[in-house]
């Protein structure tokens, strides 16, 4: 038995193995099983913290959750996350992984982020495009979500005359929204277009004034002004003003700021058909490294050299 | 052979521009300015955000417009350089306070006109404090400030701001030209670089387009120094004009062909390429909703009329000068034509749908506060050309 394979499988997209096989990973993955693993790089590597079964990220403090293969997709990816963390960053590979097969093109992701990262109108980090093909009635049709590549070899970095987007060192594009002088060169040079620019708009703009009321433009628009909280850092919105992130280029971050607290980025989370993974590829346990693995796994424009961090099961 | 005799029939008017007559110039640039300063009010109010574009089409008239002033400011002072000192076209050479003047004005509009289109113009100066070399950007902009300083110095050499014996003046004023033209060179070839580098975008990803750029320059370039000497050359009635207009008729038309030539290149490898990701952007510019800017403004109107009239006619100042207008005019269709049709190319199918905003389609088209941003740069233009035709040394007075 591979490890693909039972990756595959708790993803629930190849028949559930039998009791034997169960029951045998269970032992070979749970406490006692990483002592047998310790002779792989993996297992050195846990070999090396102090304590693996305490985590603290952020501002929590917990046990690291065993591996367990038949645990909902999120509960295992959360360990996974937990486990990731304890790793020093640049030794951590985040992926995504959108299973096709699965999306239903419901765009709760995209909501999700665009509550999550508090996003203006005509910004989106995660939309989710349909295509279709064929001639009626042979047709066939799908849901592709698309974040920010977080491309190894992103061609929107070098491209920015002032050093303002880069690459840390988990590999995330970041941007550095002081340092943006908002020519939008790297939403050109992006094959993706997975960067908006944030022209400054409220949801709210044009709404009634209605004092003391919930509703109305000074009332409702509060929430779009309050900071959100990118990068770990807070970017309000007050009115009347053009400051950053107005101006700028923005992009999806993988949810930087959840990532650093133990809490799976919010696509992920909200993902009704379980489509979506995230995850640390150096992590030979977790489940993204499975998926990747699969056969059936694409990237978009691969031609381009780009090496996205964002892998389709088709 | 050109007919070199004078075409000097006295009863009909001519255009001349002296330094008495120079106050249209202003005179229509304040009102450029006061219908402009609508657009950049509201630039400089809301941002971009009252703007035509949006996060697909992120670069469009103002970019467009920013490529042409650069190819006028920078062909033009490429061809008078190398004429007047590598080929020693000596009669070109008391032109050299206007043309030098000239690109300086159009310099300025386009530094003002890539500001505007910063989202955060007042960072501007991070290009310089923070700069990252591997931009097309950051060279771009370096080059264009370098150019800036060399334009001052000659222009204070040469109205004589800064006074210095005439022998070492003439002597620095040649050492700036030499130098301008490898940083003038570079900057047209970067300016084409911006675009080309981007890997994204295929049609643009070509070694062909910065070529394409300069020897565009370098027509628009020279139609410009043809039309200031059709406009401006002191003594009309002397052979020296005749030669000149000419001469500069013949040069500008063979750069126009060189540049057809670049153009089909680019348009011939596109189409028998047959790769849908670049054909798409290049049918948008043949036969997309403006087709018209592409076929009818430059084309027929920029390239087609001009190249004939340059030849044919090019020894009569009055087609010669109808000829450099248009061309140089209409130039400013390339540069949209190279800008927007490749952004408003969807890069993933699905994409114009996927979220729905007015900043979140292909479809770009500028708007009338864009145009106003526009005129109030012209406007501007005018006016610091026209107060500076009257009263800087720059055309003779004894007129």
């Amino acid at each position: 038995m591979s490890q693909v394979e039972e990756k595959t499988t708790t993803t629930g997209t190849t028949d559930a193995p039998d009791s034997t096989r169960r029951s045998f990973l269970r032992t070979l993955f749970g406490t006692a099983g990483l002592a047998a693993v310790a002779a792989t790089p993996a297992g050195r590597m846990l070999e090396d913290k102090t304590d693996i079964s305490v985590y603290t990220i952020g501002r929590q403090t917990g046990a690291v959750p065993e591996i367990d293969t038949d645990a909902d997709v999120i509960t295992r990816m959360n360990g996974d996350l937990a486990r990731a963390l304890q790793k020093q960053p640049a030794e951590r590979r985040w992926v995504m992984v959108i299973d096709l097969r699965k999306c239903v093109g419901c765009h709760a992701c995209t909501i999700a982020c665009v509550a999550e990262n508090k996003l203006p109108p005509g910004v989106v980090y995660r939309p989710v495009l349909e295509e279709e093909w064929g001639t009626y009635p042979n047709v066939g049709r799908r849901f592709v979500p698309r974040p920010c590549m977080q491309c190894d070899n992103p061609p929107c970095v070098p491209v920015c005359p002032v050093g303002a987007t880069f690459t840390n060192e988990e590999g995330i594009v970041e941007m550095n929204y002081e340092r943006c002088i908002g020519c939008r060169y790297c939403i050109t040079a992006c094959p993706y277009s997975a960067r908006t620019a944030d022209f400054g708009f409220t949801y709210n703009d044009g709404l009634p004034i209605a004092d003391g009321l919930i509703i109305g433009q000074t009332t409702a628009d509060d929430y779009e002004r309050i900071s959100n909280f990118e990068y770990g850092r807070g970017y309000d919105r007050p009115e009347g003003e053009r400051s950053s992130p107005i101006g700028n280029a923005r992009k999806c971050h993988f949810c930087q700021h959840r990532i650093k607290e133990g809490v799976l980025p919010a696509c992920v989370t909200t993902c009704i058909g379980r489509a979506t993974y995230f995850g640390d590829a150096n992590d030979s346990f977790a489940l993204v490294t499975g998926l990747i693995t699969s056969p059936n796994v694409m990237r978009l424009k691969e031609e381009l050299g780009t090496e996205p961090r964002v892998y389709y099961l088709a | 052979m050109a007919d070199t005799t004078i075409d000097a029939r006295p009863k009909k008017r001519r255009i001349q521009f002296t330094w008495r007559n120079t106050d249209i110039f202003w005179v229509i640039g304040v009102v450029l300015l006061l219908i402009g300063s609508i657009g950049l009010y509201q630039r400089m109010t809301q941002g971009l955000a009252p703007t035509a574009l949006g996060s697909y089409v992120p670069w469009g008239l103002w970019v467009g417009f920013y490529d042409y002033l650069v190819w006028l400011e920078v062909g033009s002072l490429l061809v008078f350089t190398t004429l007047v000192y590598l080929v020693s076209f000596k009669r070109l050479a008391q032109l050299k306070p206007l043309v030098l003047f000239t690109g300086f004005t159009v310099l300025l509009m386009a530094l003002l006109i890539v500001l505007l289109d910063l989202g955060q113009a007042t960072r501007f100066w991070h290009v310089i404090i923070y700069p990252t070399f591997s931009s097309m950007i950051t060279w771009m902009v370096w080059l264009h400030i370098l150019y800036m300083f060399i334009l001052v110095a000659e222009l204070a050499l040469v109205l004589g701001i800064v006074k210095m014996n005439e022998a070492r003046a003439a002597k620095i004023l040649k050492l700036l030209a030499y130098l301008s033209l490898p940083i003038g060179l570079g900057l047209i070839i970067v300016s084409g670089s911006v675009f080309g580098v981007v890997a994204a975008r295929p049609l643009w990803n070509t070694s062909s387009l910065p070529l394409m750029f300069l020897v565009s320059s370098l027509a628009a370039g020279s139609g410009l120094i043809l039309l200031l000497a059709v406009l401006f050359w002191p003594d009309k009635k002397s052979t020296d004009y005749v030669e000149v207009v000419t001469r500069l008729s013949r040069i500008t038309a063979w750069f126009l062909l060189a540049g057809i030539f670049s153009a089909s290149v680019i348009g011939f490898t596109t189409l028998y390429g047959g790769n849908p990701s670049r054909t798409a952007a290049m049918q948008l510019i043949l036969t997309g909703p403006f087709w018209w800017s592409f076929w009818i403004v430059h084309v027929l109107l920029g390239v087609f009329i001009p190249i004939l009239l340059l030849f044919f006619r090019g020894h009569q100042p009055k087609w010669a000068g109808i000829a450099a207008f248009l061309s140089v005019v209409t130039f400013v269709a390339v540069t949209l034509n190279v800008v927007i049709p490749v952004l408003a190319t969807p890069e993933l199918e699905g994409l114009a749908t996927a979220f729905v905003h007015a900043k979140l389609n292909f479809d770009y088209v500028p708007n009338l506060m864009e145009w106003q941003t526009i005129l109030f740069v012209f406007g501007l233009g005018g006016v610091i050309y026209g107060l500076g035709l009257r009263w800087l040394p720059i055309l003779e007075k004894k007129n």
